[in-house]
């Protein structure tokens, strides 16, 4: 554990643009949003700004991103495949826990299973990871909800908390310890980890005053979504607010769907691209010759509920889909953001223990 | 469960040569396909069951079930023509290359069926993954009981494989019911819908396991025929079908409730259709 003075704590990324390409948090000067974004500026880092709008997972695992390029001559039938990687060093400087458990359960998805995605694999292996303890909640947090803040316990190579004139230093990782080496840094104490303590108290403590959009209980559901003793009209009315947007999922730091598409360029080869997908979408399911499964808002809509909240989904993450970040209860235009959802579902049973009275 | 897959880009497709081109009945065409970078041009080792995925070069990628059986059998695809994809490659003459990932899926589970009596019920181009099943039983005749089969099509042109049914009806210990829905002239053998065929042959329950494919409509009808008859739930075993882009458990298309069709199937037994937690 080390202290560096608040005035000096960019330093690190300074220090961390020497190796990495640098993402933070900075602020659109027009519209005063919140973005994690690559950082041109070091004075451009907002390190105590809000939640940004997207979630960190867009830089390694792309909105849209290249994965095959091939050509095919018809007339010789020569082809040439090349796969496409993206194997550069990134760090992420000041992400908060929330963000940090989604890109957990990104890894866990991704990297575990009978396959590795090599994509994934390869955006992931030179990445530094800076978090930044939460010191006090934001309006639509709920990470004390979902167990995955509001600080970080491990994942990170370095950790950040702000002691006033200080951040608190804490080394995750060989690579954190060596970039520290080169800093010079002062070395902390018991008596500021105890400090960090109060604090992350103090910030729990914040949260039923200061983060008043959202609220979810998710252990209280995650057994209950799958026990088949939701009524098929509880969905169909939740479906009935989705827009199809699927903004949820975009914004969402540990919703990994992904759609496969060929494109010409403009040369005579063709690229494989890979983008976000939605399980709201129509065509999600629907296969070639028009069958689609999963037709009606409500079968599809439900599917994210279950994919965040079932015990055999969470299966895959080790923990619940919802990190907490509340960003989905946000951005939803028809108000089903997973926390409202959620509080639905408990209430729902509360009605039902009622009426067994 | 087994990474042995960690080292190699399952992404990247490998070209394969269109060796020849057949066409099975109108809009399903046999390719038989041969891979330019193997020894031989073979596949290599894979399950009767399993699936690949199908590149067609400019268009994009399908998943596609394998008519092939693991062993002495030419590696082919029988595709129908349905969507863009499909459709490109019905475009294609031998001589032409197309990529193919896999295998991919558990494929059909033998070793626990043995000396049972195996059913197969087929409708339409659901005989597809039947076929490599088939090929593979008899084969392996000695392991196993009766082997019966039940192959229902539209019309005689709607039937696949004629020189293999035409081998399969002369072969002892198999028998064959092929039959169409409606009678015509020129057809001498049974007709009507291919559930109602099951009760009137006699076949055995006690000991057996039934392989059923085909569209949902003739699968629900065949189920609830198989199990009226006393056929356990864990004794009817499908393939499913579904939208699947990567084949290797990621891209979640393929998702029925709780499982990947991709990773966890696509071979099920009845039992687990039933409890996956959505239509299928």
């Amino acid at each position: 554990m080390y202290l560096i003075e608040k005035n000096r704590v960019l330093d690190i990324a300074v220090e961390l643009r020497k190796d990495y390409d640098l993402f933070g948090p900075i602020i659109e000067p027009s519209t005063k949003q919140v973005f994690f974004d690559s950082i041109d500026e070091i004075n451009e880092i907002r390190l105590s700004a809000p939640i940004p709008s997207n979630p960190p997972k867009l830089i390694f695992f792309p909105q849209m991103e290249k994965i095959i390029s091939y050509k095919y001559d018809k007339v010789s039938k020569n082809v040439e495949i090349e796969p496409v990687f993206n194997e550069r060093a990134r760090a992420l400087f000041g992400i908060r826990s929330c963000d940090l458990m989604g890109t957990q359960c990104l890894d866990r998805f991704f990297l575990g299973g009978e396959f590795v995605d090599e994509y994934y694999r390869n955006h992931r292996k030179k990445m530094f990871i800076v978090t930044n303890t939460c010191i006090k909640p934001f309006k639509q947090c709920l990470c004390v909800c979902t167990d995955s803040g509001p600080y970080a316990r491990e994942g990170y190579d370095l950790n950040l908390t702000e002691l006033g004139e200080y951040y608190l230093v804490e080394v995750g990782s060989e690579k954190g310890n060596a970039l520290i080496n080169r800093m010079s840094l002062k070395k902390a104490g018991k008596e500021h980890d105890n400090e960090k303590i109060k604090k992350i108290n103090e910030s729990i403590g914040l949260f039923d005053k200061i983060a008043v959009d959202s609220k979810a209980w998710i252990s209280r559901v995650v057994n209950r979504v799958t026990t088949g003793l939701l009524e098929e009209e509880f969905w169909e009315s939740i479906g009935k607010q989705c827009f199809e947007c699927g903004a949820c999922s975009f914004v969402c730091p540990s919703c990994s769907c992904f759609n496969i598409e060929d494109v010409r360029t403009d040369g005579s080869g063709h690229e494989r691209f890979r983008c976000w997908d939605s399980c709201s979408y129509e065509g999600y399911s629907r296969m070639a010759g028009g069958h689609n499964p999963r037709k009606p808002i409500e079968d599809r809509r439900n599917k994210r509920f279950f994919c965040k909240l079932s015990y055999s989904q969470s299966k895959k993450y080790l923990r619940p889909g919802c990190v907490g970040c509340g960003r989905c209860a946000w951005v939803c235009p028809g108000d089903i953001g997973l926390p409202i959802v959620t509080e639905s579902i408990r209430r729902e049973f509360h009605k039902k223990a009622d009426s067994y009275e | 469960m087994n990474k042995k897959h960690q080292n190699v880009n399952i992404s990247v497709p490998e070209v394969v040569t269109v060796e020849e081109i057949r066409e099975e009945i109108n809009d399903v065409k046999t390719f038989y396909l041969k891979f330019d970078e193997r020894e031989n041009g073979d596949f290599g080792e894979f399950k009767s069951g399993q699936f690949v995925m199908c590149t067609v070069f400019g268009r994009g990628e399908f998943a596609a079930s394998l008519p092939t059986s693991p062993e002495n059998d030419r590696f082919h695809l029988t595709i129908k023509k349905v969507g863009r994809v499909t459709g490109g490659l019905h475009e294609l003459k031998p001589g032409d290359k197309i990529g193919i990932r896999g295998p991919f899926g558990n494929g059909f589970p033998f070793e626990e069926i043995k000396g049972k009596n195996v059913i197969y019920v087929a409708g339409g181009i659901g005989f597809i993954p039947l076929r490599s099943s088939i090929v593979h039983v008899l084969q392996h005749r000695d392991e196993f009981e009766r082997i019966i089969l039940f192959y229902g099509a539209r019309t005689p042109r709607d039937l696949m494989y004629q020189a293999k049914l035409n081998e399969w009806k002369n072969t002892e210990g198999f028998e064959t019911h092929i039959a169409i829905d409606n009678p015509v002239p020129e057809w001498d053998g049974e007709t009507g819908f291919i559930h109602t065929l099951l009760k009137k042959s006699n076949i055995p329950i006690k000991n057996t396991v039934a392989f059923v494919c085909g569209p949902p409509l003739m699968f629900n009808f065949v189920i609830s025929e198989l199990t009226e008859m006393g056929l356990g739930e864990d004794c009817i075993i499908s393939t499913l079908e579904r939208h699947m882009k990567c084949g290797i458990g990621k891209c979640q298309h393929c998702s029925i409730g709780r499982t990947l069709v991709c990773t966890d199937g696509p071979v099920y037994t009845y039992r687990q259709i039933k409890t996956l937690g959505e239509q299928i």
